[in-house]
This record gives C-alpha cells, structure tokens and sequence, in this order.
C-alpha cells in the first residue's frame, strides 16, 4: 500500500541517520567575508561616483559660468580619491589565512586607521570645497555683473581696493567651523553610507569574543 | 555559544532545526550554512524568549524566520533562482537521508513555495492549527485548507 506523507516522515525520521546535526564550526567564516566584501564594493562604488560625479559637475560648471568651482570640486574629489585607493590598496595586505576573529580584528583594525587619516582630512577638504564654492561663484560672470550693479549705485558696502572686505567674515567663520568639524561632519557623512555595515562587524566581533570566552 | 547552552538548549531540538533547514536548501553546503545561521541566531536571541510559548515552539518560530529570510536574501542576490533549481540528487554526497521515500518527499516539500514549505513542516510535525496560522500570520481555516491543497500538489508530485 502506498504510504501517506505523514507516515513516510515518521518513518523516515525514526532512522539514526536522519537528524544527524552537522558540527558548529567557524560559524562567522562566510559572515566575515561577506561583510567585508560589502564594504569593499560599498567603498570602490562611492569613489567611482566621487569621479564621476565631479566629472559631470566639472562639465557642467563649464557650461554654466562657474569653471573655477568645477575644476575646484574635480580636484578636491579626485585627491579625495587617490587618497583612498592608496589605502584601499593596503587591505589586501590583511592575511586571509587566520581564523575569522583575526581577519575580522585585522579589517577593524585597517578601518579605523583608514578613518582616522580621512576625518584629518575632512577637516581639510570641507572646507576647501567650501572656499572653492565661495570662489566659483565670485569669479562667475554672474556674480560679477550682481556685483556691478550693486556697487554701481548709492550702497553702504565697506570696501577695500573695491574689494567688499565684511563679506569675508562669515566666509571665514564657516571655513573655520568646518575645519574645526570636519570630522564630525565626515563622521555623520559616514555613518550614513556605511553605518550598517559598521555596526555588523562590532556585532560579529563582540559575538565572536563572547564565543571564545 | 557556551557549551551549556548548545547542550541545553539547541541539540535537544536540533531535530526541529534540521527538518526545517533541509527543507529549504539543497545542497550539504547551503544546510550546514542555515542550520550555522539558526543555532547563531538563537544564541543571540536568547534573551527575547519571554517564556509565551514552549520553547520548542520559539526555536521553531525562530528557525522558519531566519531560513525564509536566508532564502530570500538569496533569491535577491540571484544566486538562486527557480529557474536554475536542481533538484538534489539523494547521494552519499549531498549527505541525503538513508531513506529514499523521505529524500523523495523532501524534493517534493522543496518544490512549494517558501511559506507552502513552512505550512507543511509545521504540519507534519504535528503542530495545531491554530498555531500554524499564528506562525504563518492566517486564520486556521485559511489553514486548512491550504494544508489540503499542499498534500494533494505533494502526492501529485510524488507520484
């Protein structure tokens, strides 16, 4: 007679071999190179689109008037860049071969040293693209024929040399609030790209360490 | 994991996880991933278990979530996709049951759907109804019905 599912899962489970559980090992092998994987991809595509990005930009400053702030972002950007794959290039250094802890612990380690040297720069490149933003629009020919008009009639503008002197302070002061942030400003920029990825690999290594315990 | 709580709580119902995780995977090295995965996950878990249910029933509840998600994790990542299913092959090799009727069976379960999957296990590890519906998020009659239907698309395919 035919046996019925039920029957053939009873029957079928009543064998020794059938919940044989397969050994706990190395459970975050795949986990761990997963994630970094992810950041890997994560990484190269934000510098891609760093490139592009201010490429297109640098295309459109120049057919807009600001050419001083394109080529000013693209080289900003593109130093941003270099930067970058220089450490990029550093990772492949990690050693592959030890246990996932260790590889984890040696990413960790690389990631940190590579966000350090970013947030020192941050508070570089802030506010230069800042200045180079303040500049595009100053040297546009926009701007300079604003700039003409308004001081072609009665004003109160200080000047010196022609040169309306009092803009500068604020300009100043948002250079200086941004060198002075630029970390915290990268940090949030950060964390808002590759905050979940972050936070999974704290989470595997705690996980990890309360393994070995 | 310390062993204590692998030898406490995971292997007396490793059992429970191994049904599901077969039933969702086909291959030795996709199984040994998921079932990883589900006793990891219910290590982690562990301090959400408000002691509602048995705990049977939370590892169960738990290890169906965790393959549902794995699986569709997957399918996006178009590792896996129905087209390119093969069915596995009851070999030394894939690590198959020794009983043939349960290895053709268990080809049968993966052919469902994934939630189709999940009804059928429950099912037939003899979980009531109305808990199966609380599981799958459906009323108990919606249950039973679909367990029918399930049963006669699994006999159509077995036969």
């Amino acid at each position: 007679m035919e046996k019925s599912i039920e029957t053939i899962w009873k029957d079928g489970f009543l064998k020794n071999d059938a919940l044989v559980a397969p050994k706990l090992n190395n459970l975050y092998h795949k986990k761990s190179k997963h994630v970094i994987a992810k950041f890997n991809k994560m990484f190269k595509r934000n510098l891609i689109g760093l490139v592009l990005g201010s490429t297109l930009f640098l295309i459109y400053a120049f057919f807009n008037d600001i050419l001083v702030m394109g080529i000013g972002v693209f080289l900003i950007s593109n130093a941003i860049v270099i930067v970058n794959l220089k450490l990029k290039k550093t990772l492949t250094n990690i050693n592959k071969n030890v246990s996932s802890y260790d590889y984890l612990k040696a990413f960790d380690k690389w990631l940190k040293d590579q966000l350090i040297l970013n947030r020192k720069l941050a508070r570089i490149y802030y506010p230069l693209y800042f200045i180079t933003a303040v500049v595009g629009i100053w040297f546009s020919g926009n701007f300079q024929t604003l700039l003409s008009e308004i001081l072609g009639k009665p004003h109160q503008i200080y000047l010196v040399n022609g040169f309306p002197i009092l803009w500068l302070i604020p300009v100043i002061l948002i250079v200086s609030l941004m060198a002075i942030f630029g970390d915290k400003i990268y940090n949030f920029d950060v964390s808002l790209v590759y905050g979940r990825i972050f936070r999974k690999l704290n989470d595997m290594i705690a996980d990890i360490e309360e393994l070995r315990k | 994991m310390s062993s204590d709580f692998y030898t406490n709580s995971i292997v007396p119902y490793s059992g429970i996880i191994i049904k599901i995780c077969r039933a969702y995977t086909d291959s030795q090295e996709d199984f040994e991933d998921y079932y990883q995965e589900v006793c990891l996950q219910v290590w982690r878990s562990r301090d959400q278990f408000r002691g509602e249910s048995k705990w049977s029933t939370w590892v169960y509840r738990l290890s169906l979530n965790i393959c549902l998600t794995m699986i569709k994790k997957k399918n996006n990542n178009r590792q896996h996709t129905v087209s390119d299913y093969n069915a596995p092959v009851a070999t030394e090799d894939n690590h198959a049951f020794s009983d043939e009727s349960l290895n053709l069976l268990y080809d049968a379960i993966r052919q469902l759907s994934e939630i189709d999957r999940a009804v059928i296990l429950l099912y037939l590890e003899e979980r009531p109804y109305k808990e199966i519906g609380e599981i799958i998020g459906t009323s108990h009659n919606n249950i039973a019905v679909r367990i029918t239907r399930i049963k006669e698309r699994l006999k159509k395919i077995l036969n």
